[in-house]
């Protein structure tokens, strides 16, 4: 394979390099979605990569894409949507969030609980060092194992090892039918959810719990509610909205509700994750309501995964009562910020037993640690 | 380089019994699929001692790049059990018994055999001296000394604990099964050990045959099978064995061989192969070896009619020379299957050898031991009273484990069971 | 030698080492015959303790060292040349089942298909199924991030592993990744899979299970040309249905499971058949079934059926999983081979994998996952004879360079190892191969683990640049 890089790759290699010359650090920048998010970063030069756009790569055939890095996941949806494809990753997030973006911050949503995470997703990739070289992991190709893996080493690295500026993902079709049903669930509805989830065979494509105020929020239901959504041709889809039936009364809601549960936070809120093992999901709800009781906000949980987002305003709210807050919901379990006050974030304990090789990593990747430094913490 | 290219090698060792059947070496791929299926390689868990392993020293030995005087290369050839286990998980087809047998044979040229597989071998090819064996070990028996000593430790108390596990668990009554013979003639091949220690086996063979409608008819003059010698590399010894048998079965005339040792079926079916360089023998030793059957397979193909109610919990553990050799799994649990009232449960391994395989359990105690014990644990799980076995060496070596374990389960070979359900109802 | 011998007989007995040449005769190969490799000596821990003592005792004397576990490989990964093989098929404890959350934590010694044997009373299994699954272990899996037919819907090894203890080269115990909820941090779990060994030693994986499909509909379509074949396989694909495993065995392949003892009863004058499971929940699935059939059919298929039960079912992928070694009775060697190209490029590259093997005269069998595209050209040869064997080693070659042409890798679940180093360099840049020298030199600065493997040494900068490593590496 030779070396594709064309201008904007270049240019960007240039001046990471006299960045690096200069020992200056560099933020990158894409849509600039993610900006405020993860730990604060230092004082630093922005470093744009939102020009790099465009569709370089699509077989429908091969249910292959590639993708500059600056393109949004409206511009990859549209285009597949002709071919009854899609990439099936809906991180949370207005729909001008970058491939890129997506893929640095490994960023997910309700789809990952069939899907998986971007790390499941992606094929190939092109980055660029922190010492200016140009990279390309992985391939076109939907099985692959050919050298290191630098492709699962950069998705989720928040642009720490190089800002990416070409991805290849793997794409799905579109299911025949595919139906979204909310069910209103009462006493232990993320053990129930988890519980039933487990045990049904007909596996959704997604099972978000809602908390009653995103519930009411989306309009969908009082209480607590799932939204389930069934993929698969018709006979399937019919069976497994038979068995949501057992779960509680269900109803049909619009399929956009999806995108409206991804635009429901604004970008001043506290978004975290806490996560343990699924079947521990009731605990971690749990947990997780006692929060928005006290900072206002909602919660929504992927049974599946057993993971809890917890999204709690900022605006106006007591530093120390939502510290204390998060110390009590972090307890014992794994805790993932995504965007919170700056002084907020040394409130999160972090377990990482790995930060020496963590390093390491980085390194060896950018030598003068110029690429968004401390965004993801020391 | 590419690794596709190598260097071309003579055989180091012309005219050896080895080179004669080394081409049954480049089959081998080096998969391993053969490691899992292999009783050696999963209890001493050195690849040495798998066939894959064997199999590259059998190479090097072609090869000339280990010498047949190699101690390592004599330890792990001694160690294989030759239950053959592996030919079955093989896909590639390697001829893995008979490449085994070629490579003892050519050890056995350069340094021999531990004297008491010697002496055993020398025995068993000794029509007098085996009588005197076997009368031997049937008045230790009958006086309780086995019974007596079956407890002590070491390789004494093994082996009388092998001899008391002889006595059948199963009562019945003689009855006498009168046959219409519409299945055929059958000759028995009476055996060294089967009529020597198991003769109540031996007469049930012949009644149940005859009550499923073949008529038996003696084959005198046959002698030991040669299969002990052969597997210990003494195929010339083998080989004279086996004309004395083609012979015998000639002379009979029977349409049919039955054998319920199924170390000795498996190597009268392969006598061709065993005689395939002796002009004059190697047409008639195929002849004979084509009318060879298990007695399982005999009452099988006629049903087997069911018998009365026997309610005895079973497991059945497939002998590897009837299910690796000769490839047979389903006849003997159709036996059994006529066993009315008789439970079969499952035995988690069955397919593994119990690591008798002949006189291994002699030669080589430890490993023996050692395989024997996954074996006896596996038997304990299964909840059996009675583990049906259709080989002698597997019956004694099974039976002494449970004896020296403590153990409430006997060994019985099918044939005994289907006999005693066929006495208590008096058939026909 | 014998100073490192004692201390390592210290640790795990002195009969868990080998040195002599007769008893490492059997580590020299790998399930790659062809490459033959002697180490300086074996050593097989059997426990967890033992195997950290051992590598922590590597490491004090800076010993380079080679981790295998059964040694089925088929890259040459795990051969060590003239230094210690670590073997660790002897740690073979599944440590906990957790039924709940559908994993398992095992020990790297697990056979891959055993694990799946213990979990099927709770309705689960393992899903990566690698064709060596009933030899291979989990440890290896992880190496090689392993995939086989049913990761085409499931995933390969990276989708299925949840956490690893592991031992770097320098004798540190790490967990990488996390076996109860997300880790924030580099992926340096999924940097580990599928590094060959070069980045340590796998202690136990907590690895995810799946449910068993509470159906399966296993089918047979019977082509009269390969080109039908790859074009019901692209219909089938672009239908949106997920099929659990879309296998093509050419002419040449079905004659030689047909010869072997796993005769599966395939049509022996087919010029390729396509193999095809649809698995799931029963509703809808037979709505599927239809949907293949006619899909095929469509195609030119001459005949397309259903397995009437699970012992017709078995038969069939028996003949599948045991075709490598069922070619091993058409000539007496075989080389395996292992590409990946992009699904709508399969017809084309198996033509000119076709014309390939006409040119230079050599028997090619095609057996692979063409539902993800991964080729496997096997080629039957004699390597006593030089001049076939050259040929075989310049189609092989030319093989490799069309799938690379064609948008494609030079291994979808084999690995590098030994066998594709030399490929290395057409397929990734020379900053890339760079990038992952730099990867390897974070987990194992001194390269001591699984040394000479996955990328050529010339790529790596300090090589280039300074003599002394070089003479080193020559030493």
């Amino acid at each position: 394979m030779t070396s594709v890089t064309h201008e904007g790759v270049e240019h960007i290699a240039d001046t990471i390099r006299a960045a690096r010359a200069r020992n200056e650090p560099l933020r990158i920048v894409g849509a600039g979605t993610w900006l405020d998010a993860g730990h604060p970063c230092a004082d630093a030069t922005r470093l744009d990569v939102s020009s790099l756009t465009g569709i370089t790569r699509y077989e429908p055939g091969d249910l292959v894409l590639s993708a500059r890095a600056g393109t949004s996941l409206a511009d990859i949806a549209a285009a597949t949507r002709e071919h009854g494809q899609w990439l099936a990753l809906d991180p949370l997030g207005s729909a001008d969030g970058t491939i890129g973006a997506t893929v640095a911050t490994g960023s997910c949503g309700p789809l990952a609980s069939a899907f998986g995470t971007p790390r499941d997703h992606l094929l190939g990739c092109e980055f660029v060092t922190g010492s200016g070289d140009v990279v390309r992991g992985g391939g076109q190709v939907v099985k692959n194992v050919a050298g290191f893996d630098l492709v699962r080493l950069v998705t989720g690295a928040w642009g720490t090892l190089g800002p990416i500026t070409e991805v290849t993902v793997r794409l799905r079709a579109r299911p025949e039918v595919d139906r979204t049903l909310a069910v209103a669930l009462d006493a232990e509805p993320a053990e129930t959810l988890w519980r039933w989830l487990r045990e049904s065979e007909l596996t959704p494509l997604a099972a978000e719990l809602l908390s009653p105020s995103l519930a009411a929020a989306l309009a969908v239901g009082n209480g607590t509610v799932a939204l389930i959504r069934l993929g698969g041709n018709e006979t399937f889809v019919r069976a497994a909205s038979d068995a949501v039936g057992t779960l509680g009364v269900a109803h049909e809601v619009p399929s956009s509700v999806w995108d409206r549960l991804a635009r429901a936070e604004s970008a001043a809120a506290l978004a975290v994750r806490v996560s343990a093992l699924p079947s521990h999901a009731e605990s971690l709800w749990q947990r997780a309501l006692e929060l928005i009781a006290v900072t206002g906000g909602y919660a929504h949980a992927t049974c599946a995964r057993g993971v809890v987002r917890c999204v709690a305003p900022t605006e106006g709210a007591d530093i120390d009562m939502l510290r204390t807050a998060l110390l009590r919901l972090a307890d014992g379990v794994s805790i993932v910020g995504e965007r919170m006050p700056a002084h907020l974030w040394p409130a999160l304990p972090s377990a990482r037993s790995t930060r020496d090789l963590e390093a390491r990593v980085r390194t060896a990747f950018d030598p003068a640690h110029i690429l968004n430094s401390g965004v993801l913490g020391a | 380089m590419s690794g596709v290219t190598r260097a071309a090698a003579a055989c180091a060792l012309p005219g050896t019994p080895l080179a004669a059947v080394s081409a049954g070496i480049d089959a081998c791929v080096h998969c391993g699929f053969c490691l899992q299926a292999c009783p050696t390689y999963l209890t001493l868990e050195d690849e040495n001692d798998s066939p894959r392993g064997r199999i590259v020293l059998m190479r090097a030995l072609v090869e000339g790049t280990l010498p047949p005087t190699d101690a390592d290369v004599r330890t792990h050839i001694d160690r294989c059990l030759g239950c053959r286990a592996c030919e079955t998980a093989c896909p590639s087809g390697v001829p893995y018994g008979q490449l085994l047998e070629g490579t003892r044979a050519t050890l056995a040229r350069v340094s021999p055999n531990p004297w008491i597989a010697r002496f055993i071998l020398f025995v068993f090819a000794r029509r007098p001296l085996l009588w005197l064996a076997m009368m031997g070990g049937r008045v230790t028996r009958a006086l309780r000394v086995s019974a007596l000593l079956s407890r002590i430790p070491g390789r004494v108390g093994f082996a009388m604990a092998m001899l008391e596990a002889t006595r059948s668990p199963v009562q019945r009554a003689d009855y006498i099964a009168s046959s219409d013979g519409t299945r055929g003639s059958v000759a028995l091949l009476t055996g060294c050990v089967m009529e020597g220690l198991f003769a109540d086996t031996n007469r049930a063979t012949a009644r149940t045959l005859e009550a499923n409608g073949y008529r038996t008819q003696p084959a005198p003059g046959q002698r030991c099978c040669g299969a002990l010698h052969a597997h210990a590399g003494d195929l010339d010894t083998a080989r004279v064995l086996a004309r004395a048998n083609v012979a015998a079965f000639e002379r009979a005339g029977a349409e049919l061989v039955a054998v319920n040792a199924s170390g000795c079926g498996a190597m009268m079916k392969e006598y061709g192969e065993l005689l395939a360089d002796d002009p004059e023998w190697h047409e008639r030793a195929k002849q004979v070896a084509s009318r060879v059957r298990d007695v399982t397979e005999l009452l099988a193909a006629a049903g087997p009619q069911p018998g009365a109610p026997l309610p005895l919990a079973v497991a059945y553990d497939a002998p590897c020379h009837l299910l690796h050799a000769q490839r047979l799994s389903e006849p003997p649990l159709r036996v059994l299957g006529a066993v009315t009232g008789l439970e079969l449960l499952p035995l988690e391994g069955s397919e593994h050898c119990c690591g008798s395989a002949g006189i291994y359990n002699l030669i080589e105690p430890e490993t023996s031991a050692r395989v024997l014990d996954v074996k006896l644990e596996n038997i304990a799980r299964s909840g059996a009273s009675i583990v049906a076995t259709g080989n002698p060496g597997c019956l004694m070596q099974i039976g002494a484990g449970l004896l020296r374990t403590g153990s409430r389960a006997r060994v019985a070979h099918p044939v005994d069971l289907l006999d005693a359900s066929y006495s208590r109802a008096a058939l026909p | 030698m014998s100073a490192l011998r004692s201390r390592l007989a210290a640790i795990v007995g002195d009969d868990r080492i080998l040195t002599r040449t007769g008893e490492l005769r059997s580590y020299e190969a790998d399930g790659l015959p062809g490459y033959q490799k002697r180490p300086s000596l074996a050593v097989f821990p059997g426990t967890r303790d033992e195997t950290v003592a051992v590598v922590r005792v590597l490491a004090d004397t800076g010993t380079p060292y080679v981790a295998r576990g059964a040694g089925t490989g088929l890259s040459g990964g795990a051969l060590a040349d003239d230094v210690v093989l670590l073997g660790l098929h002897r740690l073979k404890r599944i440590i906990s089942i957790d039924r709940d959350n559908a994993r398992a934590v095992v020990e790297p010694g697990v056979v891959n298909s055993r694990l799946t044997a213990e979990t099927r009373r709770f309705g689960l299994h393992y899903a990566p199924d690698p064709s060596s699954q009933t030899a291979c272990t989990i440890g290896g899996n992880v190496a090689e991030n392993a995939g086989g037919p049913h990761c085409l819907k499931y995933g390969v090894t990276l989708n299925h592993v949840l956490a690893l203890t592991v031992i770097l080269p320098d004798g540190t115990v790490v967990t990488l990744g996390s076996p109860n909820g997300e880790q924030e941090g580099y992926d340096l779990l999924g940097a580990f899979i599928g590094s060959e060994g070069c980045f340590g030693v796998v202690l136990d994986a907590t690895v995810r299970l799946t449910r068993d499909p509470a159906a399966i509909r296993t089918l047979l379509a019977d082509f009269s040309s390969v080109d039908a074949a790859a074009q019901a396989v692209s219909a089938i694909i672009a239908s949106g249905i997920v099929a659990a495993a879309l296998e093509m065995m050419d002419a040449n392949t079905i004659q030689a499971v047909e010869a072997s003892i796993y005769a599966a009863g395939y049509p022996t004058d087919a010029a390729a058949i396509l193999l095809i499971e649809l698995d799931g929940p029963a509703a809808g699935l037979e709505d599927d079934v239809a949907r293949v059939i006619q899909f095929c059919r469509s195609a030119g298929a001459r005949d397309v059926r259903v397995a009437s039960d699970p012992a017709d079912r078995a038969r069939l992928w028996q003949g599948r999983k045991k075709a490598f070694g069922a070619m091993g009775r058409i000539s007496p060697h075989l080389v395996v081979q292992d590409a990946v190209v992009p699904r709508t490029k399969l017809p084309a590259v198996l033509a000119t994998i076709q014309r390939i093997a006409t040119e230079h005269r050599v028997n090619v069998c095609n057996v692979f996952h063409a539902g993800d595209g991964n080729l496997h050209p096997n080629i039957g040869y004699n390597a006593d004879d030089p001049d076939e064997a050259a040929r075989v080693h310049v189609a092989m070659t030319e093989m490799m360079q069309a799938c690379i042409d064609a948008g494609g890798s030079i291994t979808g679940e084999h690995g590098i190892g030994l066998d594709k180093l030399q490929y290395m360099d057409r397929l990734f840049t020379a900053p890339t191969l760079e990038a992952m020298c730099a990867l390897r030199a974070v987990f194992d600065p001194d390269r001591r683990s699984n040394p000479g493997k996955v990328i050529p040494i010339h790529s790596c900068s300090e090589w280039r640049a300074a003599p002394s490593v070089r003479a080193a590496a020559v030493r």
